[in-house]
Order: structure tokens, then C-alpha cells, then sequence
């Protein structure tokens, strides 16, 4: 994959060669797949790479299959900064997909002006709602949000699967599916027929705004105290519980805006299995890029190529897809393996 | 119909409590082991394999468990001595693992997704004469296979473990206080180690009797998310051996439940859901009581 060849030299290069290595190690891991599975594995990441940036089309196609992981990797990278173990941005996508698309399809009628804002903010509520109980169960009583949000996750699914299945599904349908969302509540595609679409222009401003808190704002300063040092936040003042409540809802309001754009944006609809696991890579983009707004860019691109080039490899050659998901594994694995930004944390504050 | 039930229900229960006293053991040891349905799924596939291959459901096993613990050592050895953090590595075995096992049926089968060999030698079924007969109790105690007897066997042996001998108390000293086990010349990493190769083997065990035990196929959807409804369960048990057994119980029938309601207008999304919801449920008790403990101890 291309990246930064040459790392401007001091504090900068170092930190570019501590996100790069657990994804060389990990191309490396996968490497030896390839070579085992009797594929040569310079020719399929040659592959890899001119499929997915060789083109002005490949291009759109791989910043609209970032779209979904910029917003997953910035709700898990920003209740991770605050100390929050999140790993329930999934269930969000999954709820706030679906009350995206029935805002879409109930409300026809309405103008595209006023149906998107209020589809996308139905996403948005949701989407915070879901992560309103382990936020406050960790604030309040520290229970162990890795368990509830990982709880979560399958609760959501299978709660929006009963929904599509029954009192949601669309009439004459057989399959899991809601009605397909009016017309005027699709969000407007950026260069068609590519599926990029307005929810790409959305997820960089949202990045813009986590960039401009991140560095510019007391909230921004208060919440990496709080996720680096919860006794000392609490010490110099921070109310950290209620710090955490409201990064919770903000990650979960960030995955559900995730699932809003993905239902109006690519599917149009939302059907069973909505999310092919938007909120775990989010994870991996999150780790991979260390919580930076750059980074998550990044690593949301490189996974948004490798999921719409690894479906154009399998077709074309005898490269099996999952080829993209044993490397999204080890990416993560790798992510916390060599440097934990978050583990760190997580060992101090317990 | 009641014993179909029953049956069901423990066929149900057997790789949720195998995979469960793995993670519990893990648990104990200070690794919250969320790769579990990785071990599962490799076990599964590795179980198949061995067994159409040998003919013999005993070797079959022990593949299984072999590529669980292998499996385990090397996500403990991620967590131990790359210093990685637990829950990012179990998530990423559980990404890696699902694809590495799909890559490896296109690779090798050419198929997508399900893997049907013949002459697989399933696990037998021991019929208790006498019993079988019987009501209810033939359900509860005959035709059921030996991974099932192990596995109910594992419980009071976990909790003998755990309790009474010198590896089991060690093992809690590693998870509860690992700088005084090493203060005390234990080495609270290897025993980590040792505890998630166990998980991992029992996990894969978990994964074989599913595919030679209950279907005789393999498909990649095999586990269906089981090793995390064992996590479930030994949390529902508060890493106690019996009741995570409970749990695990409870869960199988819901799972046995909610399989032959398919199609009979109960939902079995929502039973699906009911494992996850309790567990938030019996956490957050524990929290409050742990609250009403503490706060009546300084009143």
C-alpha cells in the first residue's frame, strides 16, 4: 500500500513510523497467507493498490467505502480519549441505520431539505440514546463498559432484526428489509454512478470539528486529562463521570450518524446484516490512526480500499476476500501489540 | 415433547459450558478472553477435517483442541509479552480468525462457506439402559454423547481446581494480585499463558462438538456467535464454576428454545437477544450491591 515513503525526521517521523509498523507487520503476516495459498503477495497488494486509487473512479469508490469508518473510527477514537473502553460503535450503526430509514420512508413527502436533517438527526438521537445506559453504568456504578457495549452490539442486531423481520419489514418483501427511504431523504451523490455521496463531505467536517475541539477547546485539553490520568482530572477539578456520560453519547451519537449515512447514502433502505462490521473496523482505524484526526482519515481510507478492491481481486483473480479481513485482524492485533496508547491508560486508571 | 426439549437444551448447553469453564479459567487468571468464537470456529473446522480424515472421533477431538490452544498461546503471547491489550486482541483474533477460515475453505475446497465431507465419524451417543426409558430422566441423563459427560464433569473439577489445589490457587494469585505472586516467586505471565492455551483448547473443543457432534457438516456461521454467549455465561456466573454452568444451561435452552420456535410466530431475535440483556442485568446488581456494601461500611 502506498504510504509516506520517507518520514520527515524528529518527533513527527517517529510517530509516522509507529503507526506504519503495524500495518507493514500485518501486510507482512498476510504475506505469508498469500504465499501459503500459493499466491505471490507483491502481485495481489499490486492489485490491491491500482484497484483501489488507479482511477478517478476507483478513487470515489474508496472514499465511499471509507465514508462509513471515518465516523466509526472517530466514535470509537473519541470515547477512547476520554478513558472510555467502547467497543459498542456497531450496535449503534445498526440502530442508528434503521431509525434513519424509517424516518425516510415514513415521512414521504416532506423536501429533501428538511427530511434529510431530520432522518440524520433521528440517527443521531438514537445512536446516543444506545450508549446512554453503559455510560452511565460505568460514571455511576463503574461497571465495565467493555462488557455492555460488547453486550450491546449483539442486542442491537438482533433487535433490529426482529424489527425488519416483523412490525418494520416492507409489505411484499420475504426478505429482511424495511420500505426503501423516499426519494428526496437519499443524500445527493457527489460524482455519479459512484455511490460517493454527501455523507463523505459530513464525515470530514465532523473530522475537522474533532480536530479543532481536539486542540483548541478547554473540552478537547479536559477530556485527554481525563482518559491519560482519571485520578488526577478528578483532582484538578474535572468531573470525570459525567465527562465519560457525555463522550459516551457523543461516540454513540457519531456510529449512529454512521448508520444514518450508510442507510441513506448506499443501501437506501435497512435490511438485516446492515453493517458488515463498520463499528469493529472502526476500531482498527481508530488504533491504527492513534486517535489523530489525520490518522483516522488515513486508516479509514486504507480499509475503505481494501474492502472495495478486495471485492474487485476475487473477481478477477483467485484471491479470496477474506484476504481483507485476516488483515484488518492483525492490523488491530499489531495496533495494540507494539505501543498501547489506550492499554496505558487503561493500566494506570486501574 | 418435554424430553425434546430437554434433550435439546443440553445438546444446546454442551459447547456454550465447555467454551464457558475455558473462559472462566482464562478469567481467573486476569485475561478477559474475547477471541473465544475464533477457538470455536477453528475447532469446528479442524474437528471435520481430522475426523473424515481419520475416521476417529477421539483423534478428532484432539485436533480440535490442539488448534484452540494453539490459538490461545498466541493471542496470550500477544497479551503477555507484547504488552497488547486483551480486548483488542480478542476482537482481532475474532476478525482474523473468521477470515483466515473462509480464505483457507475457498483456498483449499473451492467452496464459500460450508464444508460437507464424507465419511465423518460423529460422536456417539451413550445410551444408558434402564434410564433411556424413563420419562424426563431418560432425557435428562441417556443418549447423550461423551463430550457432553466431560464437560459436566469439567464443573465440579474447575471448582476443585480453583479451590483446592496448588496450580488453582496459584493461578487466582496471577489473575487477583500479580505483583505479590511474583513477589512470591510465581511467574503470573506463564500462568496466564497456561490459562488462555486452556481456554483455547476447550473452546476448540467446544467448535468440534458442534460440527462432528450436533450437524456433522461444517459452515462458516457454525458457532453463531456462541463463544461470546459463553462469555455471557461466565460472567452471569461471576467466574463461579456452577453458575456459569447455570448460565450456560439457561442460555442452551433459550438457544434450543429459540430454535424450534423458528417459524412459530415467537420471535427468536428477541430470545436471541435475552443471554446479552442479563448479563447487563447481573453486572449491574453486582455493582449496586457492591455500592450498598461499601456504603453501609463506612455509615
Amino acid at each position: 500500500m502506498s504510504g509516506p515513503a520517507i518520514a520527515p525526521s524528529g518527533g513527527r517521523g517517529r510517530a509516522i513510523m509507529d503507526a506504519l509498523t503495524p500495518l507493514l507487520v500485518a501486510l507482512a503476516a498476510a504475506a505469508v497467507v498469500l504465499m501459503l495459498a500459493g499466491h505471490n503477495p507483491i502481485d495481489v497488494y499490486g492489485l490491491l493498490a491500482v484497484e483501489s486509487f488507479g482511477g478517478v473512479k476507483r478513487i470515489a469508490a474508496t472514499l465511499s467505502a471509507a465514508t462509513p469508518l471515518i465516523l466509526t473510527g472517530l466514535a470509537t477514537a473519541i470515547a477512547f480519549r476520554a478513558g472510555a473502553f467502547n467497543v459498542g460503535v456497531e450496535g449503534c450503526v445498526f440502530v442508528g441505520g434503521l431509525a434513519a430509514a424509517y424516518v425516510g420512508f415514513t415521512f414521504v413527502g416532506l423536501p429533501a431539505a428538511v427530511l434529510i436533517p431530520f432522518a440524520l438527526a433521528a440517527s443521531v438521537i438514537v445512536g446516543a440514546l444506545w450508549m446512554l445506559l453503559p455510560g452511565v453504568l460505568k460514571a455511576r456504578l463503574d461497571v465495565d463498559e467493555v462488557v455492555t457495549t460488547l453486550m450491546l452490539n449483539f442486542i442491537a442486531i438482533s433487535l433490529t432484526a426482529y424489527l425488519v423481520n416483523g412490525p418494520l419489514l416492507a409489505p411484499g418483501s420475504a426478505n429482511s428489509a424495511t420500505p426503501m427511504v423516499d426519494a428526496a431523504a437519499r443524500l445527493p451523490k457527489l460524482m455519479p454512478p459512484s455511490t460517493l455521496n454527501a455523507g463523505f463531505l459530513i464525515a470530514i467536517g465532523l473530522l475537522v470539528l474533532y480536530w479543532l475541539w481536539d486542540r483548541g477547546t478547554a473540552s478537547g485539553f479536559e477530556t485527554r486529562i481525563a482518559g491519560l490520568n482519571a485520578r488526577f482530572a478528578i483532582a484538578s477539578g474535572i468531573d470525570v463521570p459525567v465527562l465519560i456520560i457525555k463522550m459516551m453519547l457523543l461516540s454513540g451519537a457519531i456510529g449512529g450518524i454512521a448508520g444514518g449515512i450508510h442507510a441513506l447514502g448506499s443501501v437506501g433502505r435497512f435490511v438485516s446484516g446492515f453493517s458488515p462490521g463498520y463499528g469493529f473496523t472502526g476500531i482498527a482505524v481508530a488504533l491504527l490512526g492513534r486517535g489523530s484526526a489525520v490518522g483516522i482519515l488515513l486508516a479509514a481510507i486504507l480499509f475503505g480500499a481494501l474492502a472495495t478492491s478486495g471485492a474487485t481481486i476475487q473477481l478477477f483473480s483467485d484471491v479470496p476476500i477474506e484476504i481483507v479481513n485476516v488483515l484488518q485482524g492483525m492490523v488491530m492485533i499489531f495496533a495494540v501489540a507494539r505501543f498501547g496508547w489506550i492499554i496505558a491508560r487503561r493500566r494506570r486508571a486501574a | 415433547m418435554i424430553d425434546n426439549v430437554i434433550h435439546a437444551a443440553i445438546v444446546m448447553t454442551t459447547p456454550l459450558l465447555l467454551a464457558a469453564l475455558g473462559g472462566l479459567v482464562n478469567r481467573v487468571g486476569g485475561i478477559v478472553n474475547i477471541g473465544l468464537d475464533s477457538m470455536m470456529l477453528a475447532g469446528a473446522l479442524t474437528g471435520l477435517i481430522v475426523s473424515a480424515a481419520s475416521g476417529s472421533w477421539p483423534a478428532a477431538l484432539l485436533a480440535a483442541a490442539a488448534i484452540g490452544a494453539l490459538l490461545g498461546l498466541l493471542m496470550s503471547l500477544a497479551v503477555t509479552r507484547l504488552d497488547a491489550n486483551e480486548i483488542i486482541v480478542g476482537l482481532g483474533f475474532t476478525i482474523a480468525g473468521a477470515g483466515l477460515v473462509r480464505f483457507f475453505l475457498k483456498s483449499a475446497y473451492g467452496n464459500a462457506g460450508t464444508l460437507n465431507l464424507p465419511d465423518v465419524a460423529r460422536l456417539p451417543e451413550i445410551v444408558i439402559p434402564g434410564i433411556a426409558d424413563i420419562p424426563v430422566l431418560g432425557a435428562i441423563f441417556s443418549g447423550h454423547d461423551p463430550l457432553t459427560w466431560a464437560a459436566w464433569i469439567m464443573v465440579p473439577l474447575t471448582a476443585w481446581f480453583l479451590r483446592r489445589t496448588r496450580a488453582g490457587l496459584r493461578l487466582r494469585a496471577a489473575g487477583a494480585a500479580p505483583q505479590a505472586a511474583r513477589a512470591l516467586g510465581l511467574k503470573p505471565l506463564t500462568l496466564r499463558d497456561a490459562s488462555t492455551v486452556y481456554a483455547g483448547a476447550m473452546s476448540g473443543l467446544a467448535g468440534a462438538y458442534l460440527s462432528i457432534g450436533v450437524v456433522g457438516i461444517f459452515n462458516e456461521g457454525i458457532t453463531a456467535g456462541r463463544g461470546f454467549i459463553a462469555l455471557a455465561a461466565f460472567y452471569f456466573g461471576r467466574n463461579h464454576p456452577w453458575p456459569t454452568a447455570l448460565g450456560a444451561l439457561l442460555f442452551g435452552f433459550f438457544d434450543a428454545f429459540q430454535i424450534r420456535m423458528q417459524g412459530r410466530g415467537v420471535p427468536a431475535e428477541l430470545v436471541q437477544m435475552l443471554p446479552y440483556a442479563m448479563v447487563i442485568v447481573v453486572l449491574t446488581m453486582m455493582a449496586v450491591a457492591t455500592r450498598r456494601s461499601r456504603a453501609k461500611g463506612t455509615a
